[in-house]
Order: structure tokens, then C-alpha cells, then sequence
């Protein structure tokens, strides 16, 4: 078995170099462990919010559960996340955002839940609004205020209470507050009181947030702060058990559910155009919304109803329908508004055939194997094809009643230029030509039988290379692939760790994937594992002073 | 000095493109024009994937020059047009990236990419360009005194990465486009319009807030190494900007009364394109007609855009039909017919703009659109010869009309030229190694 850690074919030239200087190379041979002595930190840096972890933690800290986020502008992906610490940065447009959402936000929480968030038996004193920064300030800045930081708040409450009263008054704290970069920011590296030297723990409350943001995409509860405050979380052994102990959580559910609406780009489906004649006209809206939660529901059973494995994420026939898309698939429909999973042996096989991704898949009015396949080498193998020459005409055939897809593919492999790469895509995606491009099998497409036969050409793992002949033997062969474990853990480090990973990564990647695998391939063990990689836990030494 | 009364009068027998009922009313709104020498307003436009070049330039001369098919649309306003031969992306050809990543980081920066980790849909990577695009650069000198100092509109510009943002404030800057029109009219009317801040009222204490906020933001600095402390100046820097915005430079939005609300759409919907398309260019009317802002940049679609125009029974996938090949007749058709529905975009704005009434003029009189795309054939990438059109003169300062040919000029001097037009006194604009001088024949 070939060792594939990384997604960016790091590891053949960085697993090559000793991690820890004192040492001499590893061997040439791959089976060798890696070498990878002391503790490897991650990087430390601010993280802004994004808008699923914004109007999460405005729930957690107030409440408020009106998604203000919602129209805030998009995060700058990298590779399919929203949470890259480089990219996500302020602009003009959301700054006003966060502006006009802390006037409404606070403006409700005063209205509607002063009481519990501010008490205060005389009516209105400086001390009650002290009691507030206090104890509610931590709770916004994930960490103790400190004595500067209050004051500056202490001197707003001062100057407006004596005019609009204490209720307007701590909204103006409170809309102070969710626009201060303590709230809206991760703070993971505080300048340090001396300069440092090696790897260095992350703080309690960093690394609270950092537990909390990645399980949760929120804010951490009360049980991490104290679990911070009682020092629990400077052993790897206190840190996993709160790591266990948030996945019980059903936010830790909506966690999973939107990693994968990032990593499998699911937000594409809006504006997704599909065509075919024989349909009855449907609203094209309540379809892609339907598609979208059908494959979450999948993703969730797998994770948290069903084994939890990656074996069982690539082979469940288990397919989610509301009463649309039960019409479509010709499945009995449950009541309306509701999903329900039917088993559909023989006809699906795992997270790749579901019908969701392959009607993402596909062009309007045909399938793709082109873009099948290219998925699966890039997102599934972690090893993406080279980009066409310019010159191809890559607009796919037109339609041809007298052929299938796969034949009007054929110039690919007949054409020796063309082969050279699409022999690593399209025999890929020939596997799924029993999906057309609403996701439904099919056995036939005009009037000729479907050939799903294909082959896995030249992959990072050579034990799946070779022919195949059906959709589910492609799917069980990849289900049970190491390269494809590895790659589906590298997306989850990047998940994780908010950003691309790099050489100094392969330490900690490593880490996880042995867990990942001394486990059976369990998904949730693999999350475990994350947390308690060295980059999650360590961040490099400050080598400036305060 | 013009009365509410005689705008009235002249917008309902305003000749040409018939308005919708709402939008005359937005128009109505600006209750007072802009006193004289009235502002310049200029606008970046782009669509992407090239263009078909037989059907894009011009035949004839430099003056009696007939506009070629894709240009019909804009046959009434052929004396505001510059249409450029000869312009190449030259900066674009260099620096990380792939193609359609480079050519729109570029397109209105004259800037390389920086390195990056955005991958594009051939496995490219790259960063953010690395400059100022013109629109902002034209902002800060024509656009510091109005509420908005830029408005960036998308339309299906939905990509969150390198390949969907054509401005950008500074080096790896980017400014997002707003593609639902509902969401750019209640930024327009909802924040500003209303009352400035009022430093004499104890009531309003928006000042206050903004001050304590810029105060934790200096408190938390000087927790913080040198990388995070750059990123929260850069933030800090916008609450400001924020701040003075509220609290000063909306006098004449103060004479602007809230238009009607535009319907509501699906901005991401291929069938509500050309009513999202249409209910932005109103909104950047009426910002314009009541000096909400000067500069607005408009992005219509991205590089590896999947988009549809049913409308036109042009069923096929943008970026894929722009890579058929020369031959294919009826892929040529549907590329036409889009480039065409974007002139007809262009002339619709500019028929709204000829409709407020500015002086003896209109807004569109103080207007200019800069009209480019990422690569000048989509099935090639060619950086040669980009389609590049300015839409209306800029109060006089731009030489319209013509048919300006050139020799393998770099787009860096054209960029400079139109910065020049707004009386930012430069003599290039973007990678000073792509840039000589401003090409000549563009000013008047």
C-alpha cells in the first residue's frame, strides 16, 4: 500500500525529510513509519467568524436565533471551505453588515431577554452593567474581559445611561460588543509576556474555542469554560474527553451535516438548471432545496444512525425522500415535509451514487462523466487531473437519440491526445452511467442498454487499479481504499484547522489517519483524533515580545 | 437651478426607452440635483469568457465606423462609445494563476495575481490580484464625499474566490459583489438615507458606540503579533470609514426620498437573470440620480459560470459553450446573442442615465462605463486584442465616437488613461512593468 497522507503530494518529498533535524533520513521505503519526533504545532492566527459559526454563537450567547448572517457576504472559499483563516477577512459591505445586525440583535436582546441577560434588582446601577461585562463579556469574548477592555466599555454605559436609561444603555454595550473584534475574531496567539521558544500548548480558552468552533461551529457551553477553568484542558486526556463529550451534541450533528455541504460544494445547487422533457414542470427551487437536504440526511444516518464508517458512507443503499423526490425516484412518499430513508439494494451504493450528487454532476440535459470522474480524482482520490488545453472544445455533445453518453464520449479515447488524461477520468466516470442527470437509475438510456463498466487507471493507491463493471463494485473498491481514506482525513484537517495544510502538517495528518484507520475507518473516531492532533493542540513559539 | 417640478416634467416626456412605473418614481425622488460643476460617475462592467470577434468590432474608420451586430443595441448612443482594437492584457499573461483567474484579477487591477490557494476549475492556484482596481482608485478621488463611496453589484456572480471579484481596494483587497437587487436597495436606502448621526442629540449615540468599538480594537492590538495586528487595522479602518460616513457626506442624500422597493427575486434563479439584471441598473440610477454614490462596479457572471440564458433559447453552459470551436456555427450563434443581451444591458443603463436631468445635460453626460472581459476569445484564452468598450464621456474628458485602434497597446495604459479622465494625474496605472504612458487618443 502505497503512503498517500496528503492531498497535495506533499508527503512523497516531505515524509523524504526528517522532521526532527537531528536525525538522519528515513529509509527510501514507504511501509516505514514517518519520522516524526517532538511536537510539530500548527499555526495560530486570527480567525474571524464565519456566518454559520456568527449566528450560531449569537444563539448560544443570546438567543437570538434569527440567522442575521444569512445576508452577510460570502466567505472566500478554499478548497470548498468557508473557514480558511487567510481569506475570510473584513470588507466594507460587512462591516456594515455587522453593524446593522448588532443594532438589531441587541435592540431584540433588550427587548426580549434583558432579564437574563443583564439582571439587575435596583432598576439600573453601574454596578449591574459591572456584573454584566463580567459575567456575560466572557461569555462574548470567549474569555475573561479585561480591566482596559471593561473601562472602555464602563465609560459608553456612563455617558448614555443617564439619558436613554440602563435597558438602552447595555444594548449600546451590547451593540458595542458584537461589533468588537474580540467577539467577532478567534484570538488564538496573545502576544506572550517573554518571548518563547518550541511548540507551545494553546491557552485553555483558545483551545476551547478552537474545540468548540470546529465540533459546534459555536461558541464553547458552560461545561468547556469550566473545564478551562479547572485546567482540565492541558492534557490530551481532558481535551478527548470533551471532545467525546460534545459529539453527543446535536450541534455537533449540524457540524457534520455542513462540512459537507462545503467539501461536496452543495451550495452549487442553487440556480442548478435540470432538463428533461418528459417531466412534469417542477419548482425547480423546492427540488434543489430537497436534493440538498436528501444527501444531508444520507450523510447524517451514515455518521450518527447508522455504523459511522467510512466503509458504510461509500456503500449504504439508503436514499432520503420527501414526497418530490419519492415521485421521482418512484419510492413510496412519507408524510409531506418530512424525509424518510428507503433502502434501494441493487440501485445505490454509498455517498457517490446518491442522487443529489449526481444530478450536481451533470450538465442540464445529460449526465457527466467527464465531471463524475473528475470529481472522484479530485475530491475522493485527492489527486486532480490536469486542466484541458484551452483549445478543446469542451461544450459536451448534443444529445443524440441513437446513442447513449458513454459513445458520444468516445472521441476522448480515440483521440491520442485526449486519452493521455481521460483515461484517468472518464473510465472513472462511466461507473456511474446509471445515474442520468436528476439521479435516477437507469438501466437503459434511448432505447440501448447502459454500460457502467469502467476502470480505476493509475490511481495513488494501486491496489483499486483495474476494471470494473458496476457502479457498486466502484463504490465498495474506493469505500475500502487507504489513498481514500487519507483523502477524505485531509479534508477534515482542513476543516478543522481552518486552513490548507502544509509540509509541517504531515506530522499531525498522520496522527489522525492512523487513529482513523486503528479504528476500522470509524468517522466519528476520526473527529476525535483531529482534536488531538499536535497542530490542534500546539501553536508555534511568539518570538516577539509584548 | 433645475425644479422638482420641471424633472418631473422632463422625465414624463423623456423620450426613447419606456421606464417602469417604480423606477420613475425613484427617479422623481431626487427632489434637488447636485449643484454644478455636477460629479463625474463612472462604472466597471464585466461579462466573461471573451467574445466572437467578427461580431464584436466595429467595420470602418476611426469616426465612420458602423457598429458591428453585437453592438446594435447601442446604435442611439454610437457618439458616447470608445471602442478599442488592439488593447492585450499584457500583465495577464504572467504571475500564478490559470487563465480565467488571471484575466479577471487583472482585468481592472493591471495587476499579477499573488500566490495563493484558490484553485480554478482546472486546478490552477492563486491569490488575490495585487492592486488597486481603477473603480476604486476613481473612487477614492471622486468618491469620498458621498454616503457610499462604491457599490459593487454582481448579477449570478456567486463563486466566493478569486475568479468572481473584480474590485478590490488594495493589494489581495477584494470587494464583494451584492447580486440580490432587494439586498442592494435596503444597503442603499435603509442605512444612509436616514438621519446622519447627530453629535447633539444625546439620544443618538451611534458615534459612541462606533468610538468604544474602535477602542477595543486598539486595546486587542496591542495583544497581538505583527500578521493579526495588520488584519485588525484593516478592519479598524473600515469601522471608521463607516463612522464618517454616517455622521457626514449624506447632505444630498438627505434630499432623497426613499424609491419603491424592487420585486422580489431569485438571484440565483437563470429565469429571474434578466429582472435581477434590470432592477440593478435602476438601483445604480437612482444611487447616482441622488449622489448616493460616484462609482459602482457591476459583474455579470464568473469564469467557470454554468449559466444558462433561456431566455434567448441559449441552453448552453457559459463556459463550456465558450470553448467551441470556430466552425461550430450554432455555438457562435448562442456566444452572439449573449454578447448582444449585454449590449442591450449597457444601452438600457445608459437610456436611464440620459433620463436625469443634470444641468443642461444628464447624469449620463458625467458618466463613463468601462465595459472588459477576462480573455478576449473564450476558446483560446487569447490575452490579444480584449474587448474593451467605454460607454459615455465622462463630463467631456473622454474623446467618444471613435473606433480608436492600436498596436499591441497594453490594457495598463488604457487603465491609465481612463484614471487620467477623473483627474487622477498618473502616468500608468497597475504593474509598472506592463505600463509605458496613457494611450494616446483616449482623452479629448
Amino acid at each position: 500500500m502505497a503512503l498517500v497522507v496528503s492531498a497535495l503530494g506533499l508527503v512523497a518529498s516531505a515524509c523524504q525529510q526528517p522532521v526532527s533535524s537531528s536525525k538522519p533520513p528515513p529509509p527510501q521505503d514507504v511501509e516505514q513509519p514517518l519520522m516524526c519526533e517532538g511536537t510539530q504545532p500548527g499555526t495560530a492566527t486570527l480567525r474571524l467568524l464565519t456566518r454559520t459559526q456568527y449566528d450560531n454563537t449569537l444563539l448560544d450567547l443570546l438567543g437570538d436565533s434569527s440567522h442575521p448572517a444569512q445576508s452577510f457576504p460570502p466567505e472566500h472559499r478554499v478548497e470548498n471551505f468557508e473557514n480558511n483563516a487567510e481569506t475570510h477577512q473584513a470588507n466594507p459591505l460587512l462591516v456594515e453588515k455587522y453593524w446593522g445586525a448588532a443594532r438589531d440583535v441587541s435592540a431584540r436582546a433588550v427587548a426580549e431577554r434583558l432579564e437574563s441577560i443583564a439582571p439587575c434588582a435596583e432598576g439600573a446601577s453601574l454596578a449591574c452593567a459591572d456584573s454584566f461585562l463580567t459575567n456575560f463579556g466572557k461569555r462574548a469574548f470567549r474569555r475573561p474581559m479585561l480591566p482596559d477592555e471593561a473601562d472602555a466599555y464602563r465609560a459608553l454605559y456612563a455617558k448614555a445611561e443617564p439619558t436613554l436609561g440602563y435597558p438602552a444603555a447595555i444594548g449600546l454595550l451590547l451593540e458595542a460588543m458584537l461589533q468588537s473584534p474580540q467577539f467577532l475574531y478567534r484570538v488564538e496567539a496573545p502576544i506572550a509576556a517573554t518571548p518563547e521558544t518550541g511548540a507551545i500548548p494553546l491557552g485553555g480558552f483558545e483551545l476551547a474555542s478552537r474545540l468548540s468552533y470546529f465540533l459546534w461551529n459555536s461558541m464553547p457551553d458552560d461545561e468547556l469554560f469550566r473545564a478551562v477553568d479547572a485546567l482540565e484542558l492541558s492534557t490530551p486526556e481532558g481535551v478527548e474527553v470533551q471532545a467525546r463529550r460534545m459529539l453527543e451534541s446535536p450541534k455537533a450533528r449540524a457540524m457534520v451535516s455542513d462540512f459537507h455541504r462545503q467539501w461536496l460544494d452543495l451550495d452549487r445547487f442553487d440556480g442548478l438548471a435540470r432538463d428533461d422533457a418528459t417531466l412534469p414542470v417542477v419548482d425547480s427551487q423546492a427540488l434543489t432545496d430537497a436534493w440538498k437536504q436528501s444527501l444531508l440526511s444520507y450523510v447524517d444516518h451514515v455518521y450518527w444512525s447508522g455504523s459511522g464508517t467510512i466503509q458504510e458512507l461509500f456503500n449504504s443503499d439508503v436514499l432520503f425522500v420527501d414526497p418530490t423526490l419519492a415521485n421521482l425516484y418512484g419510492v413510496a412518499a412519507p408524510a409531506e415535509g418530512t424525509f424518510a430513508g428507503v433502502a434501494q439494494p441493487g440501485q445505490r451504493a454509498g455517498l457517490l451514487t446518491q442522487p443529489a450528487l449526481m444530478a450536481l454532476l451533470s450538465h442540464a440535459d445529460q449526465s457527466s462523466p467527464i465531471q463524475r470522474g473528475v470529481f472522484v480524482r479530485s475530491q475522493i482520490l485527492c489527486d486532480p487531473p490536469d486542466p484541458p488545453p484551452p483549445t478543446v472544445n469542451n461544450n459536451p455533445p448534443d444529445p443524440d437519440p441513437s446513442l447513449t453518453t458513454r459513445e458520444r464520449f468516445k472521441v476522448h479515447t480515440e483521440n491520442v491526445v485526449c486519452a493521455t488524461c481521460h483515461q484517468l477520468i472518464d473510465p472513472l466516470g462511466f461507473g456511474f452511467e446509471n445515474y442520468d442527470q436528476f439521479g435516477r437509475f437507469r438501466s437503459v438510456e434511448n432505447q440501448l442498454p447502459i454500460d457502467a463498466s469502467g476502470a480505476i487507471v493509475d490511481s495513488p493507491d494501486p491496489a483499486i487499479d483495474g476494471p470494473f463493471t458496476t457502479p457498486f463494485e466502484l463504490t465498495n473498491r474506493l469505500g475500502s481504499s487507504e489513498a481514500v481514506l487519507n483523502c477524505l482525513t485531509t479534508h477534515w484537517y482542513r476543516f478543522a484547522m481552518g486552513r490548507v495544510e502544509t509540509e509541517s502538517d504531515v506530522c499531525s495528518l498522520d496522527q489522525a489517519r492512523t487513529k482513523f484507520v486503528a479504528t476500522g475507518g470509524d468517522l466519528k473516531e476520526l473527529l476525535v483524533a483531529l482534536t488531538l492532533t499536535d497542530a490542534f493542540l500546539y501553536r508555534p513559539a511568539m518570538l516577539e515580545g509584548p | 437651478m433645475h425644479t422638482r417640478t420641471t424633472r418631473r416634467r422632463f422625465l414624463k416626456g423623456a423620450g426613447g426607452v419606456l421606464v417602469a412605473l417604480p423606477l420613475l418614481d425613484s427617479l422623481r425622488a431626487r427632489a434637488q440635483e447636485p449643484a454644478a460643476p455636477f460629479p463625474k460617475r463612472f462604472v466597471t462592467m464585466y461579462n466573461p469568457n471573451g467574445t466572437v470577434h467578427a461580431s464584436w468590432f466595429p467595420t470602418g474608420g476611426e469616426t465612420d465606423f458602423v457598429l458591428n451586430e453585437i453592438h446594435k443595441p447601442l446604435e442611439h448612443h454610437r457618439d458616447k462609445l470608445l471602442i478599442f482594437q488592439g488593447v492585450n492584457a499584457t500583465v495577464t499573461a504572467t504571475g500564478p494563476g490559470g487563465p480565467h483567474q488571471r484575466g479577471i484579477g487583472s482585468l481592472f487591477t493591471g495587476h499579477e495575481l499573488l500566490e495563493g490557494e484558490f484553485v480554478d476549475g482546472c486546478g490552477s492556484r492563486a491569490g488575490w490580484a495585487n492592486g488597486i482596481s481603477i473603480d476604486q482608485a476613481i473612487a477614492n478621488q471622486i468618491g469620498l464625499d458621498t454616503p457610499l463611496k462604491s457599490l459593487e453589484i454582481g448579477v449570478r456572480a456567486i463563486e466566493a474566490d478569486v475568479q468572481a471579484r473584480i474590485s478590490y481596494a488594495g493589494p489581495g483587497q477584494p470587494l464583494p459583489p451584492m447580486n440580490d437587487p432587494t439586498e442592494v436597495y435596503e444597503r442603499l436606502f435603509a442605512n444612509f438615507v436616514s438621519a446622519p448621526i447627530d453629535p447633539d442629540d444625546p439620544t443618538d449615540q451611534r458615534a459612541s458606540v462606533l468610538d468604544t468599538v474602535e477602542t477595543q480594537f486598539d486595546l486587542l492590538n496591542r495583544q497581538l503579533g505583527a500578521h493579526d495586528r495588520q488584519k485588525l487595522e484593516q478592519h479598524l479602518e473600515l469601522v471608521r470609514d463607516l463612522e464618517r460616513r454616517l455622521g457626514s457626506g449624506t447632505g444630498e442624500a438627505g434630499s432623497c426620498d426613499t424609491p419603491v422597493a424592487p420585486a422580489v427575486l431569485d438571484p440565483n434563479n437563470e429565469n429571474d437573470m434578466p429582472a435581477v439584471m434590470k432592477a440593478h441598473l435602476e438601483l445604480l440610477a437612482v444611487a447616482f440620480a441622488c449622489d448616493l454614490t460616484r462609482v459602482a462596479s457591476l459583474q455579470i457572471s464568473t469564469g467557470f459560470n454554468r449559466i444558462r440564458f433561456p431566455w434567448l433559447d441559449s441552453l448552453s453552459e457559459g463556459h463550456s459553450l465558450s470553448h467551441t470551436g470556430a466552425s461550430d456555427e450554432e455555438s457562435l450563434a448562442q456566444l452572439v446573442a449573449r454578447a448582444k443581451w449585454h449590449s442591450e444591458q449597457l444601452a438600457y443603463f445608459m437610456d436611464l442615465l440620459a433620463q436625469i436631468p443634470e444641468g443642461d445635460g444628464s447624469v449620463l453626460d458625467n458618466t463613463a462605463i468601462l465595459w472588459g472581459n477576462e480573455v478576449s476569445v473564450g476558446n483560446t484564452h487569447s490575452l490579444e486584442n480584449i474587448p474593451y468598450l467605454i460607454a459615455g464621456n465622462a463630463g467631456g474628458a473622454l474623446a467618444t465616437g471613435r473606433f480608436a485602434s492600436f498596436e499591441a497597446a497594453s490594457a495598463n495604459d488604457l487603465l491609465s488613461a481612463v484614471a487620467n479622465a477623473y483627474g487622477i494625474e498618473t502616468e500608468t496605472f497597475g504593474h509598472p512593468d506592463y505600463a509605458s504612458a496613457p494611450l494616446t487618443g483616449v482623452l479629448v
